[in-house]
């Protein structure tokens, strides 16, 4: 009888129970689903109208899409345990003011540029913090800061636009078109772009030999030193890809704005830290996924949806979100506690 | 690897002076710098005005400090000044400033509690759980207010601001007394106590200071609890002062501290730093600032300079955190072991090779 | 390890200088347009005939519209309610307060007017925040006071409260002739305005209207009147909507202003409390204040349309930029041609809007004639003028057929 009790509790045994298992594993799929549910009983039972229909959904996508580009890009940054890079929402508006102004010059050149100075900034985070080492949140929030000076600096507080800037008609149509065009007069390019990016990056993080490297960097910056890897350069890597998508996201976002303008952007590194945090890719780095962080941008905009569709306002909205992004990472953390999988 | 004469000790030790106390220095370099060249600095009026705009960042500064001492982070400070600030303006019309101004206290002070609770008994990372409060806390804001800013033209309100703003001694408002006094308070409190001392080792290392037995979790909450009170404390005098409270008073604070205290010499790392530096460092920001608007430059500079500022310490932290990784573990005995071996190794290269 | 950060560091600080430099092209950023000290005439006019023969009536904003038009009739302003709170929201007088504030104030304390004219007077010009549209407001200011010789200093407190209440300290400190102010917040410019008047120096309200209190101790207050201007387009808008749609299920939803400020009330509650009177048939369905974010606004819009359906006839935007490009994108992608949609104007965006004949119309608000006006009204104050209690703008509402006149834009 004795024996019995005892050996219940073998040492090395760990709690296994279904429901810690499925959280950790699809977790933010399952908020998802348990949100969608949601509105599907709201709407049966009359309380909203219209949540279950195709454009319904495509709505919600439609409004989380750039969210989601810049989301899957600074999943790499949290990946490699570097928290978050607060430069992202200067990025986004540099790029986009540096795009219309290069209009003059074409749209090609335009886009190029815009990558081309994106893919600086990202180079300036990657150094500074993967080879010295600096504060990953005050290094990017000080280039936050210098970035912001620049293009006040340089524009002198003034707002440019497309249509003024482009050497031809054609060149500002199609810049007008990065938010704008639809396949099929329902899917737009954003939309498009952010399920290119999420299998292209979900593939490299998972299948790549970077993505491996950078998750064991992640996970334990100095073994993974000692084991070969070049970490200075992972981080480098994973700072660059961060940026670049912040400049495809700002692109979308001048776009859809119509101006070159220092404040477009703003508020995007919070709302995309949240997404990539809910997404399941925990802030201590090599934990996580980039399906994941779809479903988080995806949990955000069925939760946006539902709550205006109750008439929720807009501030009690952010209340719920906030509410909800500290359950949800709670519930994630713990589960990955009780499960022995938190290596911290 | 320092060479072992006088005069290199000697410059160790001023190199060493000056590390510590750089915010000390860089304050007397910006001051002097605006003394000399701003127009219209060195009056009574503009120095009060500085001391006037620094009270309420430095007394959240006071708290920020200490969280970033253990190593943790509070993004929520700028929403609990607003929060404060609104409920100790909004609840005076019911009860009195009497009544008011210590539940606006208690109300930053249980929302700190709310964020220790979460950090150290859930353990969910600090980053996240004042990340989450920060939104809710701007939702309940908003709702509460139902969007209009508050303020009072009440006679007895503006007699509060008025004795608020007025001067005692020249440059010393009492709401500038009421901020000095808590800085000094926690800085003898850091600096001399056991317990403020305990904090340093919490953050530097958390696992070594629970096995010599500091209850880790309770100091974690108790200095969440005295960040909302210090925020509290700032947004209620602030708000007081002005007799309103707008939606968005403590929206830019946020960074603004968190770059003064970083600039100051706490590390995000924890273990470091202390709160008469944040204090000198937001004066410095402060003094800064002024000066730039003295000079009529516009809000680009002072943001560029800002930016280039916190990046020249970051960059500063990582050489001084390279240096250290770099040193660590050597012990005198065994270097000058090596450098004997050395010694040895090529004499007898140069008698093989002569 | 050093000599590799502190090469990566200069590179980053010239890369930016470097860029700041090139491009700018020294353009002065926040154009202190620095006059020569208050010139005393040597002989022949003082400085009161002179600054009494400047004519500022030619001068032109950018858009080729006049830079000022002085009305000579301001507007009905009907009797207070005792109690305006009482009374029901939809009433136009529950928002006498904030709709008339400055009609009915109790002035204290105004300097007296020292009438030996404005040239060269220094003036201290203090805006809420950076924006391209209070960039225009400088730059109108800026013209006037140039015609004047005025000693123009303008700061931007980049909308944070502390920051402008520490300029407003700053500015007392250098005892100007005269300080310009917007108030950030309608709520905190009573205790603004009484330390300026405090310290005895003249002060001119101006854009954003303040709360009552704060009008006791201003010379006047200048800027639009929005709630009048709303009034307006919200008549053409019912008028609109019953062209297209007849009176009956006609639903309307309204994203709001920054809440707190006048416009907050100006833009919502001035067409709904108007309506209530001329076309009672029109119902409120929502309204919300998505900020001046356009991918917030197309949710919200999207939203409201697979809510309302087609109950949502029309929609009131407090921003013709990005309020009202967010409400195109989500309006187009629903299919939804036949809502009207109006909206305050008037920036380059939402001029081509109506120009493309989405918006139906929107209010013009000149940027530059509101800073130019608060300058030509502390002109007038140092001539000697007598100044009203409030002065507007002109009114007018945009529309397709009037739109080209208002090119190029102001911002």
């Amino acid at each position: 009888m004795e024996q019995a009790k005892y050996e219940a509790i073998k040492p090395g045994v760990l709690r296994h129970s279904v429901v810690n298992w499925v959280f950790v594993t699809i977790g933010v799929y399952l908020i998802a689903i348990v949100l969608l549910v949601l509105g599907i009983v709201l709407q049966l039972t009359g309380t909203i109208n219209n949540f279950l229909t195709a454009q319904n959904m495509l709505n919600i996508i439609d409004a989380v899409s750039m969210l989601g580009i810049v989301a899957v890009g600074m999943a790499f940054v949290t990946y490699s345990g570097h928290y978050a890079d607060l430069s992202v929402p200067t990025t986004m508006a540099l790029t986009g003011i540096v795009a219309v102004e290069m209009l003059k010059f074409g749209f090609v050149a335009a886009m190029l540029s815009a990558i081309v100075v994106g893919f600086v900034v990202g180079l300036i985070n990657a150094v500074a913090i993967g080879k010295f080492r600096a504060n990953p949140i005050i290094w990017t929030l000080a280039v936050n800061y210098m970035s912001m000076g620049v293009i006040r600096l340089v524009w002198v507080n003034k707002q440019i636009y497309p249509d003024m800037t482009a050497s031809t008609v054609r060149a500002s149509e199609m810049f007008d078109a990065i938010f704008r065009l639809r396949f099929f007069d329902k899917i737009a390019l954003p939309m498009v772009m952010m399920i290119i990016l999420v299998i292209v990056l979900q593939f490299v993080m998972r299948r790549t030999k970077f993505g491996v490297q950078l998750k064991m960097t992640g996970a334990a910056r100095t073994p993974a030193r000692f084991s070969g890897i070049n970490v200075e350069r992972m981080i480098a890597i994973a700072f660059i890809i961060c940026a670049l998508t912040a400049t495809i996201g700002g692109l979308a976002v001048t776009s859809l704005n119509r101006v070159g303008a220092w404040y477009n952007g703003k508020g995007y590194e919070f709302k995309a830290v949240t997404a990539v945090v809910i997404g399941g890719v925990t802030l201590a780095g090599g934990r996580g996924s980039i399906i994941g962080v779809l479903g988080g941008v995806l949990v955000i905009g069925i939760l946006n949806n539902i709550l205006t569709l109750l008439g929720v306002g807009t501030f009690s909205q952010d209340m719920i979100r906030g509410a909800i992004f500290i359950i949800v990472v709670f519930v994630n953390a713990r589960s990955l506690r009780k499960m022995g999988r938190d290596y911290e | 690897m320092s060479s072992k004469t006088s005069k290199g000790i000697r410059r160790e030790k001023t190199l060493v002076f000056i590390d510590k106390n750089r915010i000390f220095i860089l304050f007397g370099v910006v001051f002097l710098f605006m003394a000399i060249f701003a127009p219209r600095f060195m009056t009574t009026f503009n120095l009060t005005t500085i001391m006037r705009t620094t009270a309420m960042n430095a007394t959240a500064a006071i708290g920020f400090t200490m969280i970033l001492i253990i190593a943790q982070l509070d993004l929520s400070i700028g929403t609990i000044i607003t929060f404060a600030g609104v409920v100790g303006l909004g609840l005076k019309q019911y009860i009195g400033y009497g009544g008011s101004i210590p539940i606006a206290i208690l109300a930053g002070c249980l929302i700190g509690l709310i964020n220790g609770l979460l950090v150290a008994k859930a353990k969910i990372s600090s980053f996240i759980v004042t990340l989450g409060m920060l939104t809710i806390l701007q939702g309940a804001i908003y709702t509460i207010t139902r969007g209009n800013s508050i303020s009072l033209s009440s006679p007895d309100a503006f007699a509060v601001s008025d004795w608020l703003s007025k001067m005692l001694i020249p440059l010393i408002t009492p709401r500038v007394v009421i901020t000095l006094i808590l800085v000094a308070a926690f800085t003898v409190f850091l600096r001399f106590t056991r317990v403020g001392r305990n904090l340093y080792m919490v953050g530097g290392n958390r696992q070594t200071a629970w096995l010599a037995g500091i209850n880790t979790d309770l100091y974690t909450i108790v200095t969440f609890v005295i960040s909302g009170f210090t925020a509290a404390v700032g947004g209620v005098l602030f708000a007081m002062e002005g007799a309103a409270a707008t939606l968005n008073l403590g929206d830019t604070s946020l960074m603004y501290v968190i770059s003064a205290v970083i600039i100051g010499g706490t590390a995000m790392s924890g273990g470091k730093g202390g709160v008469l530096k944040s204090f000198f460092a937001i004066l410095s920001l402060d003094v800064l600032y002024n000066g730039i608007i003295l000079f009529g430059l516009g809000n680009e500079v002072k943001i560029f300079i800002a930016g280039v500022i916190l990046a020249t310490v970051v960059l500063y932290e990582a050489y001084t955190q390279y240096k250290h990784d770099k040193t660590v573990g050597q012990r005198s005995e065994l270097l000058k072991e090596v450098d004997q071996l050395k010694e040895k190794l090529r004499a007898s290269k140069q008698k093989i090779a002569g | 390890m050093k000599r590799r950060i502190t090469i990566f560091f200069v590179l980053l600080l010239a890369l930016a200088l470097t860029g700041a430099v090139f491009a700018g092209g020294g353009g002065e950023p926040s154009g202190g347009a620095g006059a020569t000290e208050g010139e005393t005439a040597a002989g022949g006019m003082s400085n009161l005939e002179k600054s009494l023969a400047v004519d500022t009536s030619t001068l032109k904003s950018e858009d080729g519209q006049p830079l000022i038009i002085l009305q000579e009739k301001q507007r009905e302003v009907p009797a207070r309610p005792s109690d305006p709170e009482a009374l029901p929201e939809d009433n136009p007088l529950h928002w006498w307060d904030i709709e008339f504030a400055g009609w009915n104030a109790n002035k204290r304390n105004i300097p007296a007017s020292p009438e030996d004219g404005a040239i060269g007077k220094r003036i201290v010009f203090i805006v809420h925040g950076d924006h391209p549209w209070t960039t225009a407001c400088t730059l109108g200011a800026q013209k006037v006071s140039g015609a004047y010789d005025m000693e123009f200093k303008p700061l931007s407190p980049n909308w944070d409260l502390a920051v402008q209440n520490q300029m407003i300290d700053q500015a007392i400190n250098e005892r100007p002739d005269m300080i310009l102010l917007i108030p950030l917040d309608a709520k905190t410019a009573p205790q603004q305005a009484r330390k300026i008047n405090q310290a005895g120096i003249p002060l001119i309200l101006f854009n954003t209207l303040p709360s009552a209190a704060a009008m006791d101790y201003c010379i006047t207050w200048t800027g639009p009147d929005d709630f009048g201007q709303f009034r307006m387009l919200s008549r053409v808008w019912a008028d609109e909507m019953k062209r297209i749609h007849g009176t009956a299920d006609v639903g309307v939803a309204y994203t709001q202003h920054a809440p707190g400020g006048s416009p907050y009330f100006a833009r919502c509650w001035g067409p709904i409390s108007e309506l209530s009177g001329y076309a009672p048939w029109v119902k409120t369905l929502d309204k919300q204040a998505p900020g001046f974010e356009a991918d917030k606004t197309m949710q919200l819009v999207s939203d409201w349309l697979t809510r309302f359906g087609d109950d949502l006839k029309g929609i009131c935007a407090a921003d013709d930029s990005a309020q009202a490009l967010g409400i195109f994108e989500a309006l187009e992608k629903a299919g939804r041609d036949d809502v009207v949609v109006i909206a305050a104007g008037n920036s380059k965006v939402g001029m081509d809007l109506v120009k493309e004949g989405k918006l139906f119309a929107i209010t013009y608000q000149t940027a530059e004639g509101d800073g130019a006006l608060a300058v030509q009204t502390a002109a007038d104050w140092f001539n000697g003028k007598e100044i009203p209690p409030v002065r507007y703008l002109p009114k007018h509402i945009i529309t397709k057929a009037d739109v080209e006149e208002f090119y190029p834009p102001q911002w």
